[in-house]
Formats: C-alpha cells, structure tokens, sequence
C-alpha cells in the first residue's frame, strides 16, 4: 500500500514537471469567449427584425452617430472611481429592466451631476400613468438609500418602440 | 540780476500756484477714502441669482410629475391619483429597505446621510433598565415604554423625575395610543380595533371616520395613572398632563388639575397657560365669562412672572372668536399690549382678527377698512409658519374677499403669495383648491373677461384644476361680458377636466349656445361644438349611460345645429325625441318648418307636421296650415294632412 503510494505520487510530480517545461504550455481557459468585434453588433439577417437607432450602430461609431449612454467623469485623468461606476450602472440597467418590465423601449442613459444620478429611460405606454407613478417613486427611493445619494428618473413615453430600420 | 531776479519770482510764483493746486486737490477730495469691507457671497448666491430670473411656467404641470403628455394629470382626480402612487411606490420601498437592512449598511456618502439609511424600529436595549426607556421613549414607542415603566416600578428601581416626565410627556402627547406606523400595516389593524370599542362605549353614538382619527382622553388613562405614582411631580409632569388633557379634549380636568397645582403651589409655565387659554372657551358658556377667564389666566400670568409668547397671543384671539360681540371690541386692545411686550404677530393672528370681525355668514356692516389695514401690515412681508393656524391665512383672506366682493385686496392677498417664503403657507393641495376656487369665483363676478382669461390661462391647469362649479362661473362671466364665441373653446377645457359628464354644466352650455342669432363662423363653431356634445349623450361603449337627454337640452342642440344650416344631423336628432320620451316644444318645430322651407323639402315638411301630429301638440293645427300655405302639396300629401287634421280636431 505504502509502496503504490508513493508510485503515484511520483508519477504526479513527473506530470507537473513536465507540464511546467517549455514544451507544453497550455493553461485552463477559464471565461466565455468575449469576442471585441461581435460586441453590441446585430448582424443583418432576413430583413424582419426591427431594430431601434441604438442597436442599428455598432460601437464604432459612438462619438460619431451616437453618443453615450453613461455620464460620468471618472474616465478623465486624475479622476477614480471608474470601476465602481461601471458596476453601478450595470446593477442600474437590471434593476430598471426588471422594475419597468417590457415597458422600457430603449437603452437606460445615466447621467451623473455631482451628487445627483439621473437615470433617463423612454417607457412604452404599456401601464396606467398612476402604476408609472408607483414604480418612479419605488425605484427612487430604493436606490437612493441603496446608493446613498439622490436618484432622479426623467421619463419620457412613447406609443410603441421606435423603429429605426428592419435588419 | 534782474533776469535772475524776475527767475526767482517765477520760482516763488510757480511754487504758490503749485502750493495752491495740491490746496484744491486736497480740498475736492477731502473725504477719506473709504475701502469697502469685502462682500463675502454664500455657496448658492449664484443659483439664487439664476433662479431669480425665471418665472414659473404655466404650461407646465407641477414639479412632482414628470414632463411627458401621457404622464400629466389632466383632472384634480388624476393629480391626487398620481402624487398618491407616487407616495405609495416610496412607501413600498422604505418598507423593504427596513425590512431588511443588512443591504443597506455600506455608507458611500461623505459626509454622512442619515436620512439615506435604514431606520431602525426594533429597540436594541433588551434588559429592563433605565436607559431601555429613555430608549423607547426616543422611538416613540407608548406602550412599550409604558410596559417597561411598570415593570421597572415592580422591580423596585426607581425611575428618576427627568426619565418620568418624559415618559408622560410622551404619553400626554400621543394621547395613549401608539402613533401610526405607516410601514406595518397589520399593527394598525389592531389599534383601530381598540380604539373603535373605547369611543363607542363612551359617547353612546356611532363612531364615525372622524372619531377613530380623533382619539379622546380617557378616564384613568396610563398619564393619570403614572402622575399619581410620582411621589414629588414638578411643574414639568403637571404641565404635560394639562397639555394632553387639553389636546385631547378634557378641559374641566384640565382646570382641575391646574387648581391641583396651584395647592400644591408650584408655578405654571407658559405652555401650561397656553393650553389653558385655549381651554377656556369651552368650559364656559357665556361670552362674558370666557373672557373673564382667559383675563384671570393671564393676571395669573402675570403674577407668576410668566412671560407670553406668540402661542399665547394666538390662543387669546382664536378664543375670542368664539366670544360673539366682547371678542370684537377686546381683540384691539390684546394686539396693543402684545406688541407692547415685543411679539411679533404672525399669520395665524391676522386670521383669527379676521375672522373675529368678519363672521361666515353674517352680513357686512361696513367693516371692510380691517381687511386694508391687515393687508397694509402684510404686505412685502416673507413669513415663516410659526403656528399651525398660518395656513388658514390665505383662504379666510380669499373668503373675505369674495363675500365683501373686494377686488383690489384679492390682488393683494395674491401678491403676498408671491413673497418670499408665503407659498409654504398657502397649505396641502385641498386648501388650495379652496384658495383658487374662490378667487376665480371673485374675477369671474368682478372683472371681465379679458382680464379673466389671463389669469384663466396663467393658472389652469398647471395650478389649479377648476371645479364644475366655476366653470358655470365662468360660462356666466361670458354671458355678460358678450364674448359667447369662446364658448367651444371651454368647451375643450371643461372636456379635458373630465367635467363633461356633469348634467348642469352641459345643458348650461347648451342653452347659452341656443340663445342668441351670432354670424356665421361662430355658429360653425357652435355646431361642431353641439354635435361633440351629442357624441357624450350617446352610450358609452360599455353601454353606460352617462348623460341623459332632457327636451330642453336635445331642443337646445337642434336649435344650434338649425342656425347653421345643418338639416340632415337636426333631422336626425329629431328621431331622438321619440326613443328618449321627450316631448319636443311648438317654437322647435316653427324654427324647423323655416329651415326647412328653405330647403324646399316636402316630404319633410309633411314628416313634421305627423310627429307634431304623433305627440299631439296643441299647435299642431296652426302647423299644418302653415305647410299648406307655405308648401306646394300634392293631393295624396292633402288628403294625408286632412286626415291628419280630423284627427286633431276630434
């Protein structure tokens, strides 16, 4: 028993040895593949799906044919704070997905101004204004204490989503 | 010698003119120079000063809503409907964000908000102590505070007088009961049971809504209890005891327990006296007596060195509201002495001075000089609420104004809402209702209608949602003013305020619409304006009737729709009587055998004259003798109508 022991480990400390030599060098991949030139692009495809300004231009030309649609001056130099904002907004946008469910007809902006998060968000006309009203005050409130500053929603409505082209 | 001679007087002259220059200069500017100290401005000078140059926006809805079409309210009912859910949605989440805390700990913010983190309802201290009341008394929790007081006494600890007085202040306060809490409704439902029982069993009759918000002091209630354990009470236990007594309605008890307190020959403080005098109108019965009282009270003030405050001067006048004639010739001389020790008066003064003098109801004997002189103190004046009372300022001046038909003081009772910090004390959205009601009501009587319209447009409805009842107002304002061609324009209006469905507003409407011959385009407007109207007579799509057709109203509409020109919808409209009962009037039918004489139409008029003939009208005869004349008939349509007329005859 001690005998065979001692074989296996022997025989682990040769794998790892040569594992470690230049020869063999492959590591575990870990994450999912995120690829940089498929990101927020929707292919062209049968020419039925409707798709809004937003998605319709890819990310290449943000700054050209479309602007931001988070605000804050963390990127500028000097300034901190970057990552921390990121996963602010990305908590924001699922927490506005899932409270506004299928009423949100584009992308969340999010504008900083000192203190204050504004959060701007074009709804469809799917609820009563009065249930509108019950989830604006909900939202703000929640993440004002979560995020320990004054949350504003700026809402605008609209009819049905707003089509840019078929693709 | 001489040149140098002549140089040197040069010299002598040059130097005195110098000398004599710098003499004047000295002289002009011979203030000192005065450096001004530096102005030091305060961190939002600069948005103050940027919020000074825009004015409010009349076309937009208030600053709770957001700027979007389909989400501005549009009725009084949608406004309340929306602030409402809003309120709601924050509730909801302040009862997840104190339900479970742990989420929200991590504090982001520098310097620190508190009002941004959860609060904490539960009480931390657990041990029976003194430090888990002061505890409890600072969550406001009654009973509990209570439960630990008693528990506290059985243990033998003795509870210091500062601990005690608070407890009872918190009790006295509260009136026993717990306060709502607005994020647990299930403890509500247990409270409401109680207290339904208590006032039932006392007062004998059905507890309405009013008496299960207004709760009343009971007998031998925990205060009570707790005051008679206290072996030394100091002015402080006696002074939250009348004050709760006084709040919650008992005031011979009150009174009894100030002569407790005068035996035992302690002092009173001035809150004590405050609740007192406000007491006093209700334990006596006669104008006089009041009066002698609240004068005692004050001598005993006086005696006991008590100094008064504003509260006090407050609680005299509105006693004296209720003390008929004597209030009216002592209300002067109270205000004279007050500001003889320096208090200032308030908003809430000047509301019971008006009201002391201008009773609702009574007829003016020629007292409109007080309303001026109140308003000249007022006015340019920023007032702070100091006195719950100061709301009610703005409608009773508004009241006034409307009853004493005064205009020019309605301008300045508006004006002063416009100062400084005065629109906080304009009160919640139904006392601003009543304020704007009244003081459209007062322009529609008193100016006319250019003037109306403006402040028509300026403050609905980004203001002011007006009531059917001013509307009718403002119909009548048109009517006298001759400017009936804007009625399709209210019309809109009174549509988009949800008011169509209101039976006076829109017969009014109707009839002011018929009355009178306009020109063309007018009548075109009228008639698009009539068959809009006809469209909210019809059932609804669910089948629900919402208006119900009256002979004056569908007369009123046919007329409008025959004085332009239209005969096919008036025909139609003529079928309407039939289905709905109603018996047409001689006058309609003459208007309509006109019209219809001048469209030639025969038949028509024959149609006519069997519907007259079908509700048998005594005009019926007449009518047919006017289409026989007027008409050129066939013999069959002749043989027809002397049937017809047989028929009448018998």
């Amino acid at each position: 028993m001690a005998t065979s022991l001692v074989r296996k480990t022997k025989l682990l400390s040769m794998v790892s040895s040569q594992l470690n030599s230049a020869a063999c060098f492959r590591n575990i991949h870990c994450t999912a593949a995120c690829l940089k030139n498929r990101a927020a692009r929707i292919r062209v495809a049968k020419g039925d799906k409707p798709v809004t300004y937003e998605q319709a231009y890819h990310p290449h030309h943000i700054g050209h044919r479309k602007g931001w649609l988070s605000q804050h001056t963390s990127n500028l130099q000097g300034e901190d704070g970057a990552a921390e904002r990121v996963v602010e907004d990305v908590f924001i946008r699922r927490f506005m997905y899932g409270t506004f469910h299928g009423c949100l007809a584009d992308e969340v902006v999010i504008k900083r101004r000192g203190n204050l998060l504004l959060i701007c968000a074009v709804m469809i006309q799917k609820l009563l204004p009065s249930k509108f009203y019950f989830l604006i005050g909900y939202t703000e409130e929640l993440l004002s204490h979560f995020y320990k500053c004054p949350v504003k929603i700026e809402m605008q409505t609209v009819e049905e989503k707003v089509v840019y082209k078929y693709l | 010698m001489a040149s140098s001679c002549s140089q040197a007087l040069r010299h002598h002259v040059c130097k005195s003119i110098f000398f004599l220059l710098l003499l004047l200069i000295l002289f002009i500017f011979s203030e000192e120079i005065v450096i001004p100290k530096k102005k030091t401005w305060s961190k939002e000078a600069v948005l103050q000063a940027l919020a000074s140059t825009v004015k409010r926006d009349p076309t937009a809805s208030d600053y709770r809503f957001q700027d979007d079409p389909y989400l501005t309210p549009k009725t009084s009912s949608e406004f309340k409907l929306f602030s409402l859910s809003q309120e709601s949605g924050r509730n909801a989440a302040k009862y997840f964000i104190n339900t479970y805390p742990k989420y929200f700990q991590k504090d982001y913010a520098q310097p620190h908000i508190p009002c941004l983190m959860p609060d904490t309802l539960e009480a931390q201290i657990e041990e029976v102590s003194e430090a888990a009341l002061i505890e409890r008394i600072g969550m406001r929790k009654v009973k509990a505070a209570v439960d630990l007081y008693d528990q506290l006494l059985q243990a033998g600890t003795s509870v210091s007088l500062d601990v005690t007085n608070q407890l009872l202040d918190l009790i006295c306060f509260y009136g026993d009961h717990d306060p709502a809490q607005e994020n647990v409704p299930e403890q509500r439902n247990e409270e409401t049971e109680d207290v339904q029982d208590e006032p039932q069993a006392k007062k004998g009759r059905a507890a309405k809504a009013s008496d299960l918000l207004k709760a009343t002091w009971k007998e031998k209630n925990n205060a009570e209890r707790i005051f008679a354990l206290l072996s030394e009470p100091n002015k402080h236990s006696y002074s939250a005891l009348i004050r709760g007594m006084v709040k919650y309605g008992a005031y011979s008890k009150a009174f009894s327990t100030y002569t407790d307190l005068l035996n035992s020959r302690l002092k009173a403080d001035m809150h004590m006296f405050n609740a007192l005098i406000t007491a006093a109108p209700e334990v006596k019965e006669k104008y006089n007596e009041k009066w002698e009282l609240i004068v005692d009270l004050l001598k005993q003030m006086a005696e006991q060195k008590v100094r008064p405050n504003l509260l006090t001067l407050n609680a005299v006048l509105k006693a004296l509201r209720r003390c008929g004639t004597v209030g009216k010739s002592q209300a002067f001389p109270v205000i004279s002495e007050m500001k003889a020790l320096s208090i200032d008066l308030s908003l809430a003064s000047y509301t019971h001075l008006l009201a002391i003098f201008y009773k609702p109801g009574a007829p003016i004997q020629g007292q409109t000089d007080i309303l001026q002189e109140v308003m000249n103190e007022v006015s340019g004046k920023s007032f702070t609420p100091q006195d719950p009372d100061d709301a009610q300022f703005f409608i009773t001046a508004m009241r006034i104004c409307l009853d004493t038909k005064d205009m020019e003081q309605a301008y300045r009772v508006h004006e002063l809402l416009g100062v400084g910090e005065n629109w906080r004390l304009l009160g919640n959205d139904f006392q601003q209702n009543i304020y704007y009601a009244r003081f459209f009501s007062l322009l529609c009587m008193m100016e006319n209608i250019d003037v109306m319209l403006k402040w028509y447009r300026d403050l609905v409805p980004s203001v002011y949602y007006p009531s059917s009842n001013v509307m009718r107002d403002l119909l009548q304002a048109l009517d006298t003013d001759n400017r009936l061609d804007l009625i399709p324009q209210i019309w809109k209006d009174i549509k988009q305020l949800g008011h169509a469905n209101r039976q006076n507003l829109v017969e009014e409407l109707l009839t002011l619409m018929a009355r009178e011959k306009h020109n063309q385009e007018v009548q075109e407007s009228f008639a698009e304006c009539a068959l809009d109207i006809k469209k909210i007579y019809d059932t609804g799509d669910r089948g629900k009737v919402l208006l119900n057709w009256t002979a004056g109203s569908l007369s009123d509409l046919i007329s409008v729709l025959l004085a332009a020109h239209r005969r096919q919808d008036a025909w139609d409209m003529l079928k309407l009587f039939k289905t709905h009962n109603r018996v047409p009037s001689e006058e309609l039918l003459n208007k309509f055998l006109m019209c219809v004489k001048e469209g030639g139409e025969v038949n028509q008029a024959v149609e006519l004259v069997q519907i007259s003939a079908g509700f048998c009208l005594p005009g019926t005869p007449k009518l047919i003798q006017r289409v026989q004349q007027e008409f050129e008939l066939t013999e069959q349509k002749m043989l027809s109508d002397l049937e017809i007329q047989s028929f009448n005859s018998e």
